[in-house]
């Protein structure tokens, strides 16, 4: 059983550092094209869709590193 | 390119001042549903940021942060998603609705006649529903009834309005409700939140006093509430260029870790905690709010003028009482969550010391005492004997669990007084006792492999069913799953039937597998008597049936001696129950039959090959069942499959 939970512990924390890579690599391109991203989001009209894809894009990217984040640091729902 | 909107540039104190406020304003978020938000515009536009560049930045962080937190709080199976989606897209017409009155507003009375529109709003709104929410919340935190939750007067009002064509089953609810109720309650969330940014001040409170959703699921699904109104209000702004996308992201870098937070923190608080935190929050920002009145009164001459370093300090005041309102709900989430969860370890410590406890989690009973809403398959007790009649019940129970989401307590329940065992001395009975241990331990393996939530236990009982039948209202189970020994006639009589008893008096549905059985999701039969028992067994079976995706066919039987009248009673019964399944799609279909109807309903299944037959319960007992026997006893006695005995309750 122990071997079972270091298992479970190494995919989740795999699980996590591939999430956190991907939200870092996110917010860097965010950091090194702000002026060009700026602008282009704000282009308005059917520009829209940049600013709205993005938000999706940062949510799954980031919101599932978070969810695995807290679940090492061990705080988990009450089942 | 000409970008018209003034964005500005960041430094590393703004950005980590944002990440901050994010977080703290997601935690909120996370844990009541909304209200993290508020503080997030003038944080912005203190920073230099442009007023309508602050809310829609802020607006555009909100939709995927409720994304995040709903799909969160969905796990925990407190998310209704239809309730969310009919009140989100009529809250989308508040919101335009509410805009066009703050611009017209704008428009005749300029900034303050704006600002203290929107102040007004936010005193009579929060003055009336949050001293109502906390008083409700400390109310029942001093009545010592804190765990339950009743459905308010007005909800059960709400919810015996029958208006033809419009009603709506919502699951948070557990029955229809019109939607005539629903959409306005949209609409004033939307209006609120198109005034003073947070919708949810008037969502959570509704869809819980006036619809009848219980609390945790009214945050929940506000969730969604405001997914629906923050992806309209992004497109609107966005569409006019006025996302400062660098903005929205730092925020949401930060409110993700908070509503993730938020969301888990949910799990460990009895349900006042939530209307706590909300009441709590909502009468500070009241007080906020009336705070900075008599400023925007002395601009637009209706006050005397006020000095100037007395207007800039109210303002001052109001700004820093917002951030306080916001940082107390925090902390008082923080110390709930910290609290909560030092108590559940410590119950997982000694009930590892008990032993028996598998590694995958424990079977707890629900911070709030209510009636299994029909349908909800969230926690199981599987009665086992160890022997292979149970095998069956066994092996369905995790497969379910796995399906549902479910948590599962195994009990193997030995007669205390056992006469064999009592001659026979104690070595024996220890036997047994390390023997139905073993057993147990061999099924919490099982459940740990399958994932499966599940604690087992041994119990030594003087009346075997009753004892099922307490365990199964100690954890507040909505179902009871349990193996079948064939017993007919006079064995049933003499003996009695554990299974049969168990179904007489459990106060939740029972599900019966015979060893052989299996619920592979081939074709569902739902027997109806036209009764309100048969109409809950079909809203029970039709949760099943869409979590299987499997086919159904309502089964009705008549006798050959029943009336014309009767037998059209019964076809419109059925056709009823098919209509229902439709609109929660699940593919049904409906036979009428005249017979014997223990028999028939067992021939229609057998013709279906169908894996499960579901029957509602009237719940005889004593005299009444040993003369008469039910047609669900019958069932049981006749199919080799599954038969599920739901309970009105």
């Amino acid at each position: 059983m122990p071997n079972t939970v270091v298992a479970h512990r190494g995919k989740q924390f795999t699980k996590m550092l591939a999430y956190g890579l991907a939200s870092l690599a996110l917010y860097f391109i965010l950091y090194f094209f702000e002026d060009e991203i700026l602008a282009f989001s704000s282009r308005g009209r059917w520009y829209f869709i940049v600013p709205v894809a993005a938000a999706f894009i940062f949510s799954l990217a980031h919101g599932n590193f978070t969810s695995q984040f807290w679940d090492m640091l061990g705080i988990k729902a009450k089942k | 390119m000409d970008i018209t909107p003034n964005f500005v540039d960041l430094n590393v104190l703004n950005v980590t001042y944002l990440l901050v406020v994010g977080f703290i304003g997601g935690l909120v978020s996370g844990f009541i549903g909304s209200g993290g938000a508020f503080v997030l515009t003038p944080a912005m536009m203190s920073m230099g940021v442009p007023g309508i560049i602050a809310v829609a930045s802020n607006i555009c962080h909100k939709f995927p942060k409720a994304l995040v937190g709903a799909i969160k709080r969905a796990k925990y199976g407190q998310v209704d998603v239809k309730l969310g989606l009919v009140v989100g897209l009529s809250a989308e017409a508040g919101v335009l609705y509410g805009a066009h009155i703050q611009e017209s507003i704008k428009r005749t009375f300029g900034d303050a006649g704006s600002n203290l529109y929107v102040s007004v709003a936010f005193v009579i709104v929060l003055a009336i529903v949050g001293t109502y929410v906390l008083w409700d919340a400390l109310r029942l935190r001093h009545s010592g009834h804190n765990t339950e939750e009743k459905v308010a007067r007005l909800a059960r009002w709400v919810q015996s309005v029958h208006i033809p064509g419009t009603m709506v089953y919502f699951k948070s609810i557990g029955t229809r409700v019109s939607v005539l109720f629903t959409i306005p309650l949209g609409f004033a969330t939307g209006m609120l939140a198109a005034t003073i940014a947070v919708g949810g001040f008037i969502g959570v409170p509704g869809m819980h006093y006036i619809l009848g959703a219980p609390s945790l699921m009214a945050s929940a699904t506000e969730l969604v509430v405001a997914f629906v109104m923050g992806l309209g209000g992004t497109i609107k702004y966005a569409w006019g260029g006025l996302v400062d996308i660098r903005l929205a992201m730092i925020i949401l870098a930060g409110s993700l870790f908070g509503v993730q937070l938020g969301a888990i923190g949910t799990t460990y608080v009895k349900p006042h905690m939530i209307k706590f935190v909300m009441g709590v929050i909502m009468v500070m920002v009241l007080l906020s709010r009336a705070i900075i009145i008599p400023v925007y009164l002395a601009e637009l001459d209706l006050i005397a003028k006020l000095d100037p370093d007395l207007a800039s300090g109210l303002k001052n005041v109001s700004f820093v009482v917002l951030l306080a309102a916001l940082a107390t709900g925090a902390t008082i989430i923080f110390t709930a969550l910290w609290r909560g969860m030092r108590i559940h370890r410590a119950e997982l410590v000694m009930a590892g010391a008990t032993g028996g406890v598998s590694p995958a989690a424990v079977v707890v009973v629900p911070a709030r005492a209510q009636l299994s809403p029909i349908g909800r398959f969230e926690r199981f007790l599987v009665a086992s004997d160890g022997s292979e009649y149970a095998a069956g019940a066994e092996r369905e129970a995790l497969n379910m669990a796995k399906k549902c989401g479910a948590q599962v307590r195994v009990i193997n329940v030995i007669a205390a007084e056992n006469t064999e065992l009592d001659s026979m001395g104690e070595p024996l009975l220890a036997r047994e006792l390390s023997a139905a241990r073993a057993h147990l331990d061999k099924v919490a393996r099982q459940a740990a492999a399958s994932n499966v939530a599940c604690e087992t236990e041994v119990i030594q009982a003087s009346e075997i069913f009753q004892e099922i039948v307490n365990q199964a209202a100690n954890m507040q189970a909505d179902l009871i799953i349990m193996g079948r020994r064939s017993r007919h006639g006079l064995a049933r009589l003499m003996l009695g039937d554990v299974t049969a008893r168990v179904i007489g008096h459990a106060h939740c549905s029972v599900l019966v597998i015979p060893r052989a059985a299996e619920i592979s999701g081939r074709h569902f039969i739902i027997a109806s008597d036209g009764s309100r028992f048969g109409d809950t067994a079909a809203a029970t079976a039709g949760k099943l049936a869409l979590l299987c995706k499997t086919p159904t066919t309502v089964v009705s039987v008549t006798s050959p001696s029943h009336s014309e009248q009767r037998r059209e009673e019964a076809r419109q019964a059925i056709n009823r129950i098919t209509s229902f399944l439709a609109l929660e799609g699940v593919s049904a279909d409906s036979k009428l039959l005249e017979g014997r109807a223990d028999e028939k309903i067992v021939e229609a299944a057998n013709a279906k090959g169908a894996d499960l037959i579901v029957v509602g319960s009237h719940g005889r007992t004593g005299l009444e069942r040993v003369l008469l026997g039910t047609v669900t006893e019958r069932v049981l006695n006749l199919t080799p499959c599954a038969v599920l005995v739901v309970r009105s309750t």
